[in-house]
């Protein structure tokens, strides 16, 4: 036996420490949860990741392959998403959400200024046939998610270039052709054969590809213009506004006139309108409600108020008057706000001899789409939109759908996140498997975060160009971000559900029962000595750590 | 994002397995307030709380020399410490005697009184949790104006001793208050108090989730509260000069922090006049006026 010093019965350095682990009801566990913008996203991109990465490693070509895991058309969407994501994030408790969109086209532009190719290697090809039907959002991000599955994709498009709504009904300064091009040309860089000019349903009949191809997905989008009945709309001079941004749009002159009245308050009477006010003529918006029933989105309605585009609320139009078959005004009539309709919007009703006449060279009906059906026969909702179960199949099986003609009229990234869901749905319609299995771990809410520990800092905020400069020609309003003030802003994020590194467990706990993993940044619990007191839960400031029972 | 987290102690000087209650505040400033000594440490440790959960045989949870004394002259104990330590000529080591605020402000008094008045090279930490913890909740001349324990059950009728200005009167070189959720500024305080020469007082405001009643998992955040509602002003005070003052932007009424305790509750029962929690909050505004919060 060794010897001891005098006095000691034990030698002190063989003791083991008592287990206080065993006075524990609770124990902490680490959960990682579902961010508000994540959640909030309709393409569930992974916001909270890319921010991450931008903020510790700086690293723009990680941030663009975690985000182009779910949404091949970053700098797209980060041009005209209207970004429920900022909607969501919880910063808003604190001080004002995150600039996501502008970090998400700042990531997009990187990748086109560096000319990134989305990665093939971990792509094993499969045998399988698989019809798109329509390159716009919907579309191409079906193609891009089948591809990255492996399957042979390709895609049928109606018109001589790719790119749908995104080209057609985009204008050039809210969407640059450049970004578009390449967007599309990297997604069709996976091996995914495109063939313009064919309209399915009329050069192809639909039964050829049902039985040629394994699955299809119809994302067609809604591409007619559709006009309210008012007297008289059959004079020169009158569009609608599907037709307007597509002549436009593929390079036509249209003399305009003096004075251009545009009828409608969704997005596309908007862009008709900002269209034509950098065509030089007087423009203003007719609308039978007012502002804050306007479909369109609020960014855009500030734009087009800055850029002096007259407003007439409550103005409803009941007759185009015609001399010689050309416009030369509107007849419309005041209205005053009922209560709300089955939409949930307050009902206009007419003010009887309020009429007055607004002159007008032209006259934009921006009043609506519908889908082109022309020799697709499928169920219908609303006599309107393609009728689709759980899994975006339409009523004939094996054929999918998703984009505006299943949404009604929707967002860019809406109908990204119906393409990337028609993907998997699609590869489990092929195996046959096909059920819900959408699962995600809680939403953290700004209550659960323990705000103390985060600082308020100023929002980044994007300058555009002043007004007479805009409105000189298409030029995009919005030049690129600093990377460095995107990098400073993407710091921001609070990491809501997704440990940071912050220390805190590891300082607060009273029984040293956190320990750190060295190299790795990441923390373990010792449960032996851990007491299930909390704090390391309570103190956490992203809400990843939770108290369990044991 | 976040309040730089870059530079902190963490070396467990005071290791796993001490027997304290589940979120005991005490544990941790101790551990905090070791680490950032380091290992060059004598503690001599008066009777308490500290003691009992982290001293017994054969498992102590002190990883430096740990002296055990009897309630009232931990002071004294370190003053002989290190007496010994400069007659023996030993190398130079940090002293750090430390107590509860039973044995600082009522039993070790005197004692702590001679250590400043003798000058030795001591840092004295008290771990402020408003009672005697140890013995069962009984009233200390540092419990808080309005609190429960078993010994005032109706709510003491005293006001809290102002310790730290008296030991800025005995002339002692380094006077500060710390609370444990700042560990930045608690261990820097320890750091600057070992720098400098002659007796050093430290004054850490524990929460203790048993005599306060409230959850364990709230220790820090009560630590906290304590601090917005500036009920417990945070300085430092060199040479009697008051040198840093940590400033509350928003200041939160004393209800939020009476609230949340269990020993505050009989203040805000149904039918009592609210004059108590108004007293309270005077005492919250003089220490606003006072230091400029």
């Amino acid at each position: 036996m060794e010897k001891l010093p005098l006095g000691l019965a034990l030698d002190l350095r063989k003791v083991v420490p008592y287990k206080t682990g065993s006075w524990r009801t609770q124990m902490p566990v680490h959960v990682m949860q579902t961010p508000p913008c994540t959640f909030s996203c309709p393409i569930n991109n992974d916001i909270r990741g890319f921010l991450r990465i931008l903020a510790d490693k700086e690293n723009f070509v990680d941030a663009w392959n975690i985000l182009t895991r779910t949404n091949p058309l970053p700098a797209i969407c980060g041009r005209v998403c209207p970004h429920p994501c900022e909607e969501g994030c919880n910063r808003r408790d604190l001080d004002y959400p995150l600039a996501i969109n502008c970090a998400e086209r700042a990531v997009g532009d990187y990748a086109i200024d560096k000319k990134l190719d989305h990665r093939k290697e971990h792509i094993t090809p499969r045998q399988e046939k698989i019809a798109i039907v329509g390159s716009g959002p919907a579309g191409l991000s079906c193609a891009f998610h089948l591809a990255k599955r492996g399957f042979k994709v390709k895609i049928f498009e109606a018109e001589h270039q790719p790119g749908g709504m995104l080209r057609w009904g985009i204008p050039t300064f809210r969407l640059p052709r450049e970004v578009l091009d390449y967007e599309i040309n990297a997604i069709l860089k996976l091996g995914i054969e495109l063939e313009c000019n064919v309209r399915v349903g009329v050069n192809i009949p639909m039964d050829q590809l049902t039985n040629e191809y394994k699955a299809v997905f119809l994302g067609m989008g809604a591409s007619i213009g559709t006009r309210i009945e008012v007297p008289g709309d059959d004079a020169q001079g009158v569009y609608s506004g599907v037709e307007f941004l597509k002549e436009i749009n593929s390079g036509k002159q249209i003399d305009l006139g003096k004075d251009v009245v545009i009828v409608g308050g969704g997005n596309t009477a908007l862009d008709c309108a900002r269209v034509a006010k950098r065509l030089g003529a007087n423009t203003s918006i007719v609308y039978r409600r007012t502002r804050v029933e306007m479909p369109a989105l609020s960014e855009e309605i500030d734009e087009a108020l800055e850029e002096r585009i007259m407003f007439r609320y409550h103005t409803n139009p009941t007759q185009i008057l015609a001399e010689d078959g050309k416009v030369v005004g509107m007849l419309c009539v005041q209205m005053e706000m009922k209560e709300a309709d089955a939409s949930g919007r307050a009902r206009p009703a007419a003010i009887a001899g309020s009429e007055k006449v607004i002159p007008a060279d032209t006259i934009i009906l921006a009043t609506g789409q519908a889908v082109d059906y022309e020799g697709i026969e499928l169920n219908k909702r609303d006599e309107k939109w393609i009728s689709t179960d759980n899994y975006l199949q339409t009523s004939i099986p094996g054929v999918f759908a998703g984009g505006d003609a299943v949404l009604g009229l929707e967002t860019v990234s809406a109908a990204i996140g119906q393409g990337l869901r028609a993907a998997q749905n699609i590869e489990d319609y092929i195996a046959g498997t096909l059920q819900n299995t959408l699962s995600r771990p809680p939403v953290v809410l700004s209550k659960d975060l323990n705000t103390i520990y985060y600082e308020t800092q100023r929002r980044f905020s994007k300058q555009g160009l002043p007004v007479h400069e805009r409105l000189k020609g298409m030029k995009e309003i919005y030049s690129n971000f600093e990377p460095e003030e995107i990098v400073k802003e993407s710091d921001r994020c609070l990491s809501c559900g997704l440990c940071f590194q912050c220390n805190n467990c590891l300082m607060y706990c009273p029984d040293n029962a956190v320990n750190i993993i060295s190299g790795t940044g990441k923390y373990t619990f010792d449960l032996d000595f851990c007491k299930g007191c909390g704090i390391c839960s309570k103190e956490c400031p992203c809400h990843y750590i939770h108290m369990t029972l044991e | 994002m976040m309040k730089t987290a870059v530079e902190f102690d963490k070396k467990n000087l005071l290791a796993s397995g001490h027997r304290a209650c589940g979120g005991c505040a005490q544990a941790l400033a101790c551990r905090m307030v070791l680490d950032a000594a380091g290992k060059n440490t004598i503690a001599c440790v008066a009777t308490g709380c500290l003691e009992v959960f982290s001293g017994p045989y054969p498992d102590p949870s002190w990883r430096i020399p740990f002296l055990h004394s009897l309630f009232e002259n931990s002071a004294a104990v370190a003053a002989g410490v290190e007496v010994a330590y400069r007659a023996l000529k030993k190398a130079p080591v940090n002293v750090l005697a430390m107590g509860g605020d039973g044995s600082t402000a009522d039993i070790g008094f005197q004692c702590i009184s001679g250590m400043f008045e003798r000058g030795h090279n001591v840092l004295y930490v008290c771990y402020d949790n408003e009672a005697y913890m140890n013995t069962g909740v009984q009233r200390s001349s540092f419990t808080p104006f309005g609190a429960k324990t078993t010994t005032t059950p109706a709510g003491n009728r005293f006001h809290k001793k102002d310790l730290p200005q008296l030991a800025v009167v005995h002339g002692v070189p380094y006077v500060a208050t710390a609370t444990v959720d700042d560990y930045h500024d608690l261990q820097r305080k320890v750091k600057t108090a070992l720098s400098i020469h002659g007796p050093k007082y430290l004054h850490v405001y524990a929460p203790c989730p048993l005599g306060w009643g409230h959850a364990g998992d709230m220790s820090i955040a009560i630590s906290r509260l304590a601090k917005e509602t500036c009920l417990f002003p945070v300085y430092e005070i060199k040479d009697g000069k008051l040198v840093s003052v940590v400033k509350i932007p928003v200041k939160k009424p004393v209800e939020e922090y009476l609230k949340v305790q269990g020993r505050f509750r009989h203040l805000f029962k149904k039918g009592v006049p609210t004059t108590e929690v108004e007293l309270i909050q005077e005492i919250a505004n003089q220490n606003i006026e006072r230091f400029n919060l």
